[in-house]
């Protein structure tokens, strides 16, 4: 579904991702783990087009980006990569202005002109699944941490992403949330979502992933099953990792 | 011995000769004769020499240096303002005013008047292609131009004629060449002056109305009005004032029968004419006030529409554009934050005509203090643009929109509520600023004040009457400026607990 061959993307005169290569198959789940600053999040941002590849490929089935397209041909294909990619922020990014429905029935009323009532009856759907039906006329300062975070992942889903990024999505809860974050997760994956998942939390992808990447200085160390990479990991950085992690 | 008593009569000498020199140096400069005039648009009075503009000239600075020379003294000039002569003199700015002053009745309860010297009349002046206005009479719906508080302006009143009170006839006059006024009614020395100048200019039937020009006294100075009259009577006996209106083009009739007894050296009786007073209502000066306020209103939020829109073009331009729209928009802000308001506003109004861009004085205003404040607002903006957080870009691009929709529906409403309470802010000193449309005789609060006040003395009451309307007017803003202020505070508060309680 999705390929990274050989991504570069510098900064500064530093390369951030020194050659990451990976691939995703449909309705599977990808943990990327690694310490801070091991490019991670940047790779992530690579995937939806934040930040531009200054070498290698993307290939989402038939789209293709690669660093050496003209600007307005990256953009273009970079708008249409967005259409199948959504993204849940570390931050999470809520719009502050907007109610809860007005954050999730913003995109499909406004980018794919998706009718006000048939957007609202979708976002109510969607906030049951989450569990926050009740909290839809509420702005988003007045929920607790963990409930953001849902109305950040309902508001991707009303996109209709075939793809799911998520950034560290337990920096900011606490264990019982990071529990209930997680069975909410595992709903999706039966569902059949493909998603990416962000974190340096092992424990919270067992189960979860299906396959885990390390990354280290910007570099894949090595990836595999879930349950090779925490079990018998060839490379002794990646044993390390997972052993001070756990 | 000898040597001991001539050193000290050297020493008492030169003590003396010292003291003699303190004590006649300011005899000498208090016999100077200060007199009071304005010699802004003084023309033919007194006023800049264009060729010497360090120097005055005028037929009354002449007639003063001769009245000088028959009182034994130096003329000295106080330069001052029309409109504040009469209280200058009573502060003791200068000893006497010779400006054109008329003794009307209102002024001589305040100061004491010498004989006239001079007879003036009121002349109309229309352009050359009017075709409907031949007298005064046919002035009625129509704006007249005028001098503030002249006899002039006090017929205007009287008759009803709608007019418009200006600092110096320059201004009139040229008003009326550009079309903004329909005819200047002004007193005949100051008529011929300008309009004999001026190609689309002429006088309109014959001049009318008499009355006097006299010299202005503190009341008591009566030792003063004795030298002053007989002055008058020297150098109109000698024929010196007669010269001097001659060269002037001044002389006429009129001043003929005021000189001619006193030449065959008659002592008339007090020469008179029946000048109307400036009368005070305050009923209708309340009137006027609001009807003054509201156009205050109209400018300011007019002004306010046009900063608010232009702001913001601005305020993208200089963060976002490329480099030379950035360069634009930067020397654009810097020249109209730079530069006072009241400058523009006369470059405006003065300058742009000889563009061809007259533009009424409500038009100007309104595009001058809009200009000014767009500078003003798009910096407000351009500061809540860059306090949304680079996040809710990512979030609008990730979920798909373009950069104009992530501005338009994400990004411009919460930088609006970040710039609402400096932008209210902004409002009220707009409010005040359009006091500044005085210079270009715009009939706002500021202008009713001065010249109410002026006609009726009455700067306190007037003063406190109008600061209660600009306070009308400014408190509840300034009080929606807070209300706004603190719902933004408590909302961040409310955030800040919530990102706390998260970590």
């Amino acid at each position: 579904m999705i390929r990274a061959n050989e991504i570069i993307k510098q900064a500064n005169g530093t390369r951030i991702l020194r050659g990451v290569s990976f691939e995703v198959t449909p309705r599977t789940v990808l943990g990327i783990i690694g310490a801070s600053g091991s490019g991670k999040t940047t790779l992530l941002r690579c995937l939806n087009g934040l930040e531009r590849i200054d070498g290698g490929t993307i290939e989402f089935d038939d789209l293709h980006l690669e660093a050496k397209l003209s600007r307005t041909e990256y953009a273009r294909r970079v708008k249409e990569l967005r259409r199948r990619v959504g993204t849940v922020f570390q931050h999470l990014n809520l719009f502050p202005h907007l109610t809860v429905l007005g954050n999730i029935v913003e995109a499909p009323v406004h980018v794919s002109h998706a009718a006000r009532c048939e957007a609202e009856t979708e976002a109510y759907n969607l906030l049951e699944s989450v569990g926050l039906k009740h909290l839809a006329q509420r702005y988003p300062e007045s929920l607790s941490g963990g409930e953001q975070q849902r109305v950040a992942i309902a508001r991707a889903l009303a996109m209709h992403p075939q793809l799911l990024l998520f950034d560290e999505p337990t920096s900011a809860l606490d264990p019982k949330r990071t529990i209930s974050l997680r069975s909410l997760l595992l709903s999706f994956v039966e569902r059949g979502h493909t998603m990416v998942i962000v974190s340096h939390a092992i424990g919270f992808l067992i189960g979860l992933a299906d396959h885990l990447l390390y990354m280290e200085g910007g570099e894949v160390v090595e990836q595999g099953t879930t349950d090779r990479i925490l079990n018998s990991p060839s490379d002794p950085r990646t044993k390390d990792f997972v052993e001070q992690a756990e | 011995m000898t040597e001991n008593h001539c050193s000290r009569v050297l020493l008492s000498s030169i003590l003396i000769t010292l003291v003699g020199l303190l004590l006649t140096t300011p005899a000498r400069a208090q016999q100077a004769l200060r007199w009071g005039a304005d010699p802004s648009g003084g023309a033919p009075y007194v006023f800049n020499d264009p060729n010497h503009p360090d120097q005055y000239i005028g037929y009354e600075k002449e007639m003063v240096d001769a009245l000088a020379a028959a009182m034994g003294r130096k003329a000295e000039f106080v330069p001052s303002d029309w409109e504040t002569l009469v209280s200058a003199l009573q502060r003791g700015s200068f000893d006497v005013i010779v400006n054109g002053l008329e003794p009307t009745a209102d002024r001589a309860r305040q100061i004491q008047f010498s004989k006239p010297y001079y007879i003036f009349q009121l002349a109309l002046t229309i352009r050359n292609d009017e075709r409907q206005i031949n007298s005064l009479a046919d002035c009625r719906n129509r704006t007249v131009g005028t001098l503030g508080n002249t006899a002039a302006s006090r017929l205007l009143q009287k008759e009803g004629v709608s007019f418009r009170g200006y600092a110096d006839p320059v201004a009139a006059y040229r008003d009326l060449e550009l079309k903004r006024i329909d005819a200047v009614l002004m007193d005949v020395p100051a008529e011929v002056f300008y309009v004999s100048k001026s190609a689309t200019l002429k006088r309109a039937g014959e001049p009318f109305f008499r009355g006097t020009y006299n010299i202005g006294m503190r009341k008591g100075d009566d030792a003063l009005k004795v030298q002053v009259d007989a002055a008058i009577d020297k150098i109109i006996r000698d024929g010196t004032l007669e010269q001097i209106l001659r060269k002037w083009n001044l002389w006429n009739d009129a001043q003929a029968e005021l000189q001619n007894p006193i030449r065959s050296g008659q002592q008339t009786g007090h020469l008179a004419y029946e000048i109307t007073s400036a009368s005070f209502n305050w009923r209708e000066a309340l009137w006027r006030l609001t009807r003054a306020a509201g156009v205050t209103v109209l400018i300011a939020f007019g002004s306010m529409f046009i900063a608010l829109t232009l702001g913001m073009p601005l305020a993208v331009g200089q963060w976002k554009g490329p480099s030379w729209l950035q360069w634009f928009c930067t020397v654009y802000v810097e020249f109209f934050r730079g530069t006072p308001v009241l400058v523009q506003l006369l470059f405006l109004y003065f300058g742009l005509p000889a563009i061809g861009l007259a533009m009424p004085s409500w038009l100007t205003a309104l595009v001058g203090l809009g200009l000014n404040y767009a500078a003003y607002e798009s910096q407000v903006y351009r500061a809540a643009l860059s306090a949304i957080p680079r996040g809710q870009w990512e979030a609008s691009y990730s979920l798909g929109m373009s950069p104009l929709l992530a501005f338009r529906r994400i990004i411009l409403p919460q930088a609006f509520r970040i710039a609402l309470p400096p932008m209210t802010n902004d409002f009220v000193s707009l409010f005040k600023d359009t006091s500044t449309a005085y210079a270009i005789s715009l009939w706002e609060l500021a202008t009713a004040y001065r010249e109410l006040a002026n006609a009726s003395g009455q700067f306190l009451l007037l003063g406190v009457a109008v600061s209660l309307y600009y306070l009308a007017m400014s408190l509840p803003m300034a009080h929606l400026a807070r209300r706004l202020e603190r719902r933004l505070q408590r909302s961040q508060a409310i955030e800040a607990v919530e990102s706390e309680q998260a970590a």
